[in-house]
Parts: structure tokens; sequence; C-alpha cells
């Protein structure tokens, strides 16, 4: 395997003014989370989770609060889409919860990990097929951007690579649990969409 | 052991039709599969498509209404073996990972059929044509990080180095310079023509899957490359049928079709690591035993021939998925500004190869070249996968 890591999306220099190219980056960076919490053991696993955890916390808040609402509002048959992609974050949201209260080294963990990995895959490929591909269709590009703004905002609320100075185990301490998190999350997405919009 | 695909007896044809139950295959797992199961079922998927595509030729160039209608029965059946071959690959892959594993396959079945074959004409062409192939997985690895964050190691799994090969922009040669020689199907090694038909299927599938599958994106990098690489790989599938002999009749090709489909799916069967996979390879080759002796009845028929004459008096090694890094890293070494010539290959730019550049290039950098300087400014930095160290020629070494 190559030393090289792939930056998230935000660290990485594209110029993040298509909310659905950036969301398709965070996709991957779920993935390279799943790769890394499979990887590592011990104290290592339990702080790789935890990003992840943050990852997709702040992800699908993001999405629920700028893209699903466009799609529900624009795209023709756009009730129906959002509800099934809300269908399957509901179910990956379930499993997410039965794994908060395992620890990293239960013999259960690894198991409820892949069926995890499996759910949030097929519900991120069937966003970008099923309602990205049509956001772009049906937007122009500063709302485009307009999105990618707010969801960037959402991004700030879960730094999610551990900050030089910065303990990662205190950083997440302070950042709280899983639903005070998307709470803020929707907070300064709220925040930023009004201001832009 | 050795196998005799013509003293072997399948499942008749009449009991090989799948119903929708059978055809309903379960894909593999794309991020835990192992990445040379996938080249067999991306392998296999090409050599159906051209076994389909062959019969049908054939049917167009045929008369008698019965031949037709035998013709239709197997390639039914042929047809429904490309829906569960195919249909292995998995729904949640995007189209670019597809693609690098397919660029996998091209490397590593082109790289291992360059060592087995015996004719050094044949073989030439072969390693040519892998160190394009090589670079393309470069190009599209680097594509993969910037839209999907993700490393193509994640598909390859360190088992083919992923680094620069003959560079993509070189590979725009003028058309007549694609025409090689063919083998003489009287005197050549049996061996050699499965190898041509094998890797001509390979790339004909590629250009397929590119020319339908690069304008479903929307980024413009993406779309512009799938159409500089698209168009090699229809360079690649001139190359290499030339390389196969014009004098054979139809039925003697039909005949090496249904005989290399039988080696493939017999070498699979020996090789796979999935059970499941596996059961699949016996299955077909069961029914490829039968399609085989139809084609030699035909043969007989209307050549009057004995298939014998033309085949190998039994199978060949076994055809193998497996790392070819050292031989690959010899090629990069010693074979990297060769262009094409005639039907030979050069060292030097000749006036046909610059004339072609030039216009093609029209004086601007390649999509080729563009996604790498698209992938530095995103991330200050190239997309390799090197196990073995450095790039072998010092000016390929990243800076």
């Amino acid at each position: 395997m190559s030393e090289l890591s792939t930056p998230q999306a935000g660290d990485d220099h594209a110029e993040d003014t298509d909310v659905v190219s950036l969301l398709m980056r965070q996709h991957g960076d779920i993935r390279n989370l799943f790769d890394e919490v499979e990887a590592c053991t011990g104290e290592e696993r339990r702080d790789a989770f935890r990003r992840l955890v943050r990852l997709l916390a702040v992800h699908e808040t993001a999405e629920e609060e700028v893209v699903h609402p466009f799609s529900r509002r624009a795209l023709p048959g756009g009730e129906q889409v959002v509800a099934d992609r809300l269908a399957e974050e509901r179910a990956a949201k379930e499993t997410l919860s039965a794994l908060e209260d395992l620890d990293p080294g239960d013999p259960k963990f690894m198991p409820q990990l892949m069926r995890l990995r499996t759910d949030v895959q097929e519900h991120a490929r069937a966003e970008e097929r099923y309602e990205f591909t049509h956001i772009r269709r049906s937007t122009d590009v500063t709302n485009l951007a307009a999105m990618a703004k707010a969801v960037k905002a959402a991004e700030a609320m879960a730094p999610t690579r551990p900050h030089p100075g910065v303990e990662s185990g205190a950083a997440n301490m302070t950042l709280g649990p899983v639903a005070a998190l998307m709470d803020r999350t929707r907070d300064a997405v709220r925040k930023a969409m009004g201001k832009d919009g | 052991m050795t196998f005799n695909p013509l003293e072997q007896r399948g499942i008749p044809l009449d009991r090989q039709l799948r119903s929708w139950r059978e055809l309903d295959v379960k894909p593999i797992d794309p991020d835990r599969c192992d990445p040379y199961t996938r080249c067999r079922i991306i392998t296999m998927n090409g050599i159906e498509v051209e076994a389909i595509m062959f019969s049908h030729q054939l049917a167009r160039n045929t008369v008698d209404p019965e031949v037709k209608r035998q013709l239709a029965r197997v390639r039914y059946i042929e047809a429904q073996q490309q829906k569960v071959v195919n249909w292995l690959l998995p729904g949640v892959s995007s189209v670019l990972e597809t693609t690098i594993a397919y660029e996998q396959v091209a490397v590593d079945l082109t790289a291992w059929v360059a060592r087995m074959e015996p004719d050094p004409y044949l073989q030439q062409a072969y390693q040519f044509g892998v160190l394009e192939d090589f670079d393309h997985l470069y190009r599209y690895a680097n594509l993969y990080e910037m839209i999907e964050h993700r490393k193509a190691e994640s598909i390859v799994d360190g088992l083919t180095e992923v680094m620069p090969g003959r560079p993509t922009k070189f590979h725009h040669r003028d058309p007549v310079d694609n025409v090689r020689d063919p083998y003489a199907k009287d005197e050549t090694n049996p061996l050699s023509k499965l190898h041509a038909l094998t890797i001509m299927s390979a790339e004909q599938q590629t250009m397929n899957f590119y020319m339908n599958t690069g304008p479903t994106y929307m980024e413009p990098i993406a779309r512009q490359l799938y159409q500089e690489i698209g168009l090699i790989e229809e360079e690649h599938v001139t190359h290499y049928e030339s390389l196969v002999d014009p004098g054979e009749t139809w039925w003697e090709q039909l005949v090496n079709h249904e005989y290399n489909e039988c080696y493939l799916y017999y070498s699979f069967m020996e090789q796979e690591s999935d059970p499941k996979v596996k059961a699949i390879w016996e299955l077909h080759l069961n029914m490829e035993l039968e399609h085989l002796h139809h084609a030699c009845d035909l043969m007989r028929r209307h050549d009057g021939r004995e298939p014998e004459s033309v085949l190998a008096p039994e199978l060949p090694n076994v055809l193998t998925f497996e790392p070819n890094k050292g031989y690959l890293r010899e090629l990069l070494d010693t074979q990297m500004d060769l262009t094409t010539l005639g039907a030979g290959y050069v060292r030097e730019a000749h006036e046909r190869f610059e004339q072609m550049q030039e216009q093609i290039h029209g004086g601007e950098q390649p999509p080729s070249e563009r996604v790498m300087a698209e992938h530095g400014a995103m991330f200050g930095r190239e997309y390799r996968l090197q196990t073995e160290g450095e790039h072998p020629d010092p000016s390929q070494r990243e800076k």
C-alpha cells in the first residue's frame, strides 16, 4: 500500500463550487475512514471510528438540510426520491447507534461495522445516481455553489482530522455526543443558507 | 492432468437454457473480493461479447436458413452466459472503478500473454501494447482520486503497480501504422491463435465500454479523458485483430472461438478463489464443450476438414492472472520510447507519427496530460502505487 493519504474534502485544493462534486468526494472520504477503522486496532481503531461517526453525522445532516430539501422542491418526483434516501439513512442510523454502544474491541463490532459499510455505500451510490445527477440538471452554477458553501459550513463543525497540538480524544470530548453534533451542524447550515440565500 | 475439449462431452444444448431465477446471480463484493476474480469476470465478459458479435456477423454472411437457426440457438445461450458473467459485477461500483479494473485486466492479462507467447513477432505486439494500458491505468487512477477521493489501490490491491507507462499522448499514431502482420494459420503454434483472440476480445470490450460509458460523466476532464483513451482502444483493436490470419475460414474461426472459450473457462475454473464464481466457470465450461462440438460439425460439413487439423492436441497451460511487476518493469526500462512504423517498431518519431501528433493535439495538451495537471493542482502531488521501488526510467520519476 502506498504512504499517500487522500486529504478530506475541504482539505484538498478543489474549488468546491459544485455541491455534487463536493459530496461525492465526501462519499470517498467516508469509505476511506471505514477502511481505516478496519485496518487498525485498539486505541487507533477507537479514534478512527470516532472520526468516521463524526463525518457521517455531519455529512448526513448537511444532506438533509441542504440537498434533500432542494430535491424535494425542484425535481420531478423529488418527494419519492428523497423519501427513499431518508429510509436508507434511517436504516444506517440505526446500525450506527447500535455500533456506538459497542466497544471497537467487542467481537460483535466488526460484523456490525461491515454491515454499516455496505448500507452506507449503497445509499451513497443511490444518491449519486438518482438524486445528484438530477440536481446538476435542475439548477445553475450559482445555486450549486451556494449549496456547496452551506455543506462546507457544516463540515467546519467537525474537524475530522486530528489537528496538530490537539489530542483527538480531547477534541472529541468537546464535540460531545453525536445527536448534539447533528443539532449544531443543523444550526450552522441554516445560518449559512440564510446568509447566502 | 491434460484436458482435451474435443474428447469431452458437456451439457446437451437443449438443456442449457436458464430461467430468470438462474440468471439472477449474486454480485461480488467490490471492496472485499479477490481483484483477480473481478479480472476474470471482465475477461470472460469480453470473450462472450466477442462470441456473440462474431456469431451475428457469421449469421449475416450465411445463406442456409438451417445453419442460421443453429447459430441462433447457440448464440442465445452465449447471450445468457454473458448476462450471468457480467452481472457478477456489483451495481455499487462506479464507472471509474470498473474502468480501473478493466485496465488492471489489460495490464496483467496482456503481460502474462506476452510472457508465454512463443512467436517473437507476436510477443513484441503484446509487449508494445501493454505499456500503453499500463499508462491508462495511471491516468484513470489520478482521475479517480480527484472525483471520488479514493485510491486505485483499493481496487487493484497492490497486485498491479500504478505509475507512468508510455505516455498516453504518444499513443495517437497514424492509423495505417496500427496494422500489424498476421501469423500464418498453418505454421503458427495453436497457442498463439488463442492468445491473439483473447487479447483482441478484451481490448474490443474495453473499447465498447469506454465508448458507451464515457459520456455518462459530467466532469469535463472525465468526459475528455474517456474520449482520448477510447480512441486509443480502437487503435489497440486494430493492432491485435490484424495479428489474426485472415485466411482462416469462417468455420475455422468459429471453432477457434469456441475452443478458446473452453480454454479460458477451464483456466479460470482451475484458479478461482471464490467458490460461487468457480461454479459458474465450471458450468459454462460444460456448456462450451457442446458449443465446440457444434462448431466442429459445421467446420467438417462446410470446409470438409477435421477441426483437429487446426487445433492444439490438448489444452495449453492454463492462462493465469498473477502479478507481472518484474516483467513490466523490464519493459518500462527498455520499450518506453517505441512507436510503430508500418507493421514494425521504431524508436524515433518518424514523419507520419509527427504529423498525426500535430493534427490531433492541435498545439494543446491532451486530456491525459491535463488530468495530471488538474490532479496536481488539487493535491500537490500525483497518485502512484509503486510497491517495488522507484520507476525504472529516471525521467518518469515523480519530481
